[in-house]
């Protein structure tokens, strides 16, 4: 039930890795009744083990590496990353700064990257739909997996090939 | 037995919009120590400044330090560069830098009270809050370009000009906001919800205030006298109408009455602006390369903001030290947290506006 | 702008003579680097209510010196003093370091910068 609903009600976590505040307050922006994510049935949660989409801005600095690891860690699959800005994507402005680590990607696996600086509500919300797609496509990975490792259903003594899981050199030792 | 317990809060949490980690030590619900640990966004501007950009570039690159105060961040070091290349830059392009300094103010103080007001509990206000904030960031747009970052001031003078078309919509707008600020004096002086989250909590007196050098709304809030607007002479405050709001109390619910009555005299300040917007230019050349010291200083919407910049004649900078709002803050924040109960510390936390951007560099 | 210079041992009495806190108002405590081994030590002032009035004690002294805490005199001090702890890699009295620089980043980001 949780895998149908997940697509109609994402809620998303937001982590601060150290932007400018530009960013953040459009994500805040976006939220509001203008633009109203809201409507895509985004909530906005501080919660990771609640979580599905993950919103990231700024360039990472060292004291924030391990905390944006381990909420991404934290937050249950199937998960997406947003980076929102110029500087979560690139560097930006920051680039060679002696405390930050660049981009985001260098931490964590990020599926959708937003320029922008700041980048605005419409790109964002354009975005967050893009992960929506993807998180989609996560789901139904994860559900093709579960479905290898099922049983194979016996039906009158008979096995059905399609549903048995293969197993590494099983079509070598027939032939 | 160890009778205290410690509770952290942060570094991400539901009511922060920033990484700041507080370590409060608790006896039952009362707060008896604060352990504050700001360094989360820390990226090393101050250094980038004198060794990776020219001064002329720096402009744009302090404006990084914090989106919601990014123009004045731009304002005060420019005025340190123009003030040690002593340019008079024209008065035009001055009055536009006022009039979009206090929309920034204006767009600062809403988002602050919309979170204050989340933090309190009251969703429907915070939403009501954001949705008239668009009006300004719409003008804002229209004006420079952008939402947040604008790049609008340059050394002597400003990027853009203003035409007759967007005077008129900005003047509409602003007559909008104006009569929805209205409501939200009444909404914050008389709901009696909210009363009970802000009235006597989260105090800083007077003397206080003056020991431990408040700035800002919050020094306002308690009746100390300080606006950085009241005591500079690059920009002319004076001419249009500016008036130091203050009040008693120092609770959360005098900081909330300060910002609105700030908003409401930066929206004067703005209509005063736009009828007795002067002709002229909007740029001047400026040649030489900075040299000497100089320290300025301007209100930011969290309080004063200085910038301390040392130039040797050549176009690199030798030190620029930015003293943010926040930074100066946090001892007074430390002080009012104490026994106050855990409970309102999210909206105490809220009520004093940090940028922890600002505050790491 | 009012430039006073002090001593390393003499800032401490001069800032308690000079320092009402009705009247001043303590803005930050900074530091900026000169060449080689010293570098310039400032506490900055303004006056409340005044156009812009504002008093700077300096003093110029080596790195390995300890500098004294003023923390006792003006408590807001102490979070610029422990950012000048930081950035400059020097030691000043009951300042810890390690508000902004952990234990691999580059240390002493400040010192000798800008030259």
């Amino acid at each position: 039930m949780f895998e149908k609903y997940r697509k109609k009600s994402p809620w998303i976590l937001h982590y601060n890795a150290g932007s400018c505040n530009g960013c953040d307050i459009e994500i805040l922006a976006s939220l509001s009744p203008k633009y109203d994510l809201e409507r895509f049935g985004v909530v906005n949660t501080g919660n990771p083990k609640q979580s599905d989409i993950f919103l990231v801005t700024g360039p990472v600095t060292y004291r924030s590496r391990e905390r944006l690891v381990e909420l991404y860690t934290q937050m249950p699959e199937p998960k997406v990353v947003v980076a929102v800005g110029s500087c979560s994507c690139t560097g930006g402005v920051f680039r060679d700064m002696y405390n930050v680590e660049d981009r985001v990607d260098r931490y964590i696996p990020v599926d959708v990257y937003v320029a922008g600086c700041a980048s605005s509500p419409e790109l964002i919300i354009d975005g967050v739909v893009k992960a929506l797609d993807i998180l989609e496509s996560k789901t139904k990975e994860m559900e093709f997996a579960k479905k290898l490792q099922n049983k194979p259903k016996i039906e009158d003594g008979i096995v059905s090939r399609k549903e048995m899981p293969r197993r590494v050199g099983e079509n070598d030792e027939e032939s | 037995m160890k009778k205290t317990i410690h509770i952290p809060l942060g570094s991400q949490h539901i009511s922060l919009l920033e990484p700041v980690k507080f370590k409060f030590e608790c006896e039952n619900e009362k707060i008896i120590g604060v352990d504050s640990d700001v360094g989360f966004v820390h990226r090393g501007v101050e250094r980038a400044c004198t060794t990776k950009f020219k001064f002329d570039g720096v402009g744009y690159v302090v404006a990084r330090v914090c989106g919601l105060c990014a123009i004045t961040h731009s304002m005060t070091y420019t005025a340190s560069i123009e003030k040690m290349l002593q340019t008079q830059i024209p008065l035009k392009a001055k009055y536009l830098r006022m009039l979009l300094l206090e929309l920034d103010r204006i767009h600062s103080h809403m988002l602050c009270l919309s979170h204050v007001s989340e933090n309190a509990g009251f969703e429907a206000i915070f939403m009501r809050i954001m949705g008239d904030r668009e009006l300004i960031m719409e003008i804002q747009e229209l004006i420079t370009g952008n939402r947040v970052q604008f790049d609008f001031i340059s050394i002597g003078g400003v990027n853009r000009d203003i035409s007759s078309e967007h005077i008129k919509k900005v003047k509409e707008a602003l007559k909008v906001v104006r009569s929805k600020v209205d409501g939200y004096i009444d909404e914050f002086t008389n709901n009696w919800s909210l009363s009970l989250k802000y009235k006597n909590i989260g105090v800083l007196s007077l003397d206080d205030a003056y020991r431990f050098n408040a700035i800002g709304p919050l020094a306002r809030a308690s009746g100390l006298k300080i606006d950085v607007r009241n005591e500079i002479d690059y920009l002319p405050y004076s001419e249009i109408g500016f008036e130091m709001q203050t009040s008693t109390g120092g609770d959360i619910h005098a900081r909330n009455v300060v910002r609105l009555n700030e908003i409401v005299n930066s929206i004067q300040m703005c209509e005063n602006i736009l009828d007795a917007l002067p002709e002229g230019e909007i740029q001047t050349k400026v040649k030489g390369k900075p040299d000497g010291e100089v320290l300025v200083r301007y209100e930011a919407p969290r309080g004063e903001l200085a910038y301390y910049v040392k130039g040797g004649g050549k176009p690199m900078l030798d030190r620029v030290r930015i003293k943010t709002p926040t930074f100066a803050s946090i001892p007074s924040f430390s002080h009012i947290f104490m026994g106050s109960q855990y409970a309102d510390a999210p909206a105490i936390l809220a009520s004093f506006d940090p940028c922890l951007s600002c505050t790491a560099k | 702008m009012k430039k006073v210079e002090s001593t390393l041992e003499n800032i401490r009495d001069d800032i308690k003579k000079f320092y009402d806190y009705k009247v001043w108002h303590f803005i930050t405590m900074n530091g900026v680097a000169l060449d080689g081994e010293r570098f310039e030590v400032q506490w900055i002032f303004s006056r409340y209510e005044a156009m812009d009035e504002s008093v700077i004690y300096y003093t110029v002294t080596e790195y390995d010196k300890i500098i004294p805490s003023i923390e006792d005199i003006i408590p807001s001090s102490i979070i610029s003093q422990r950012e000048v702890v930081d950035m400059f890699g020097v030691k000043i009295d009951g300042s810890e370091a390690g508000l902004y620089l952990d234990a691999d980043s580059l240390q002493m980001p400040l010192r000798g910068c800008g030259l």
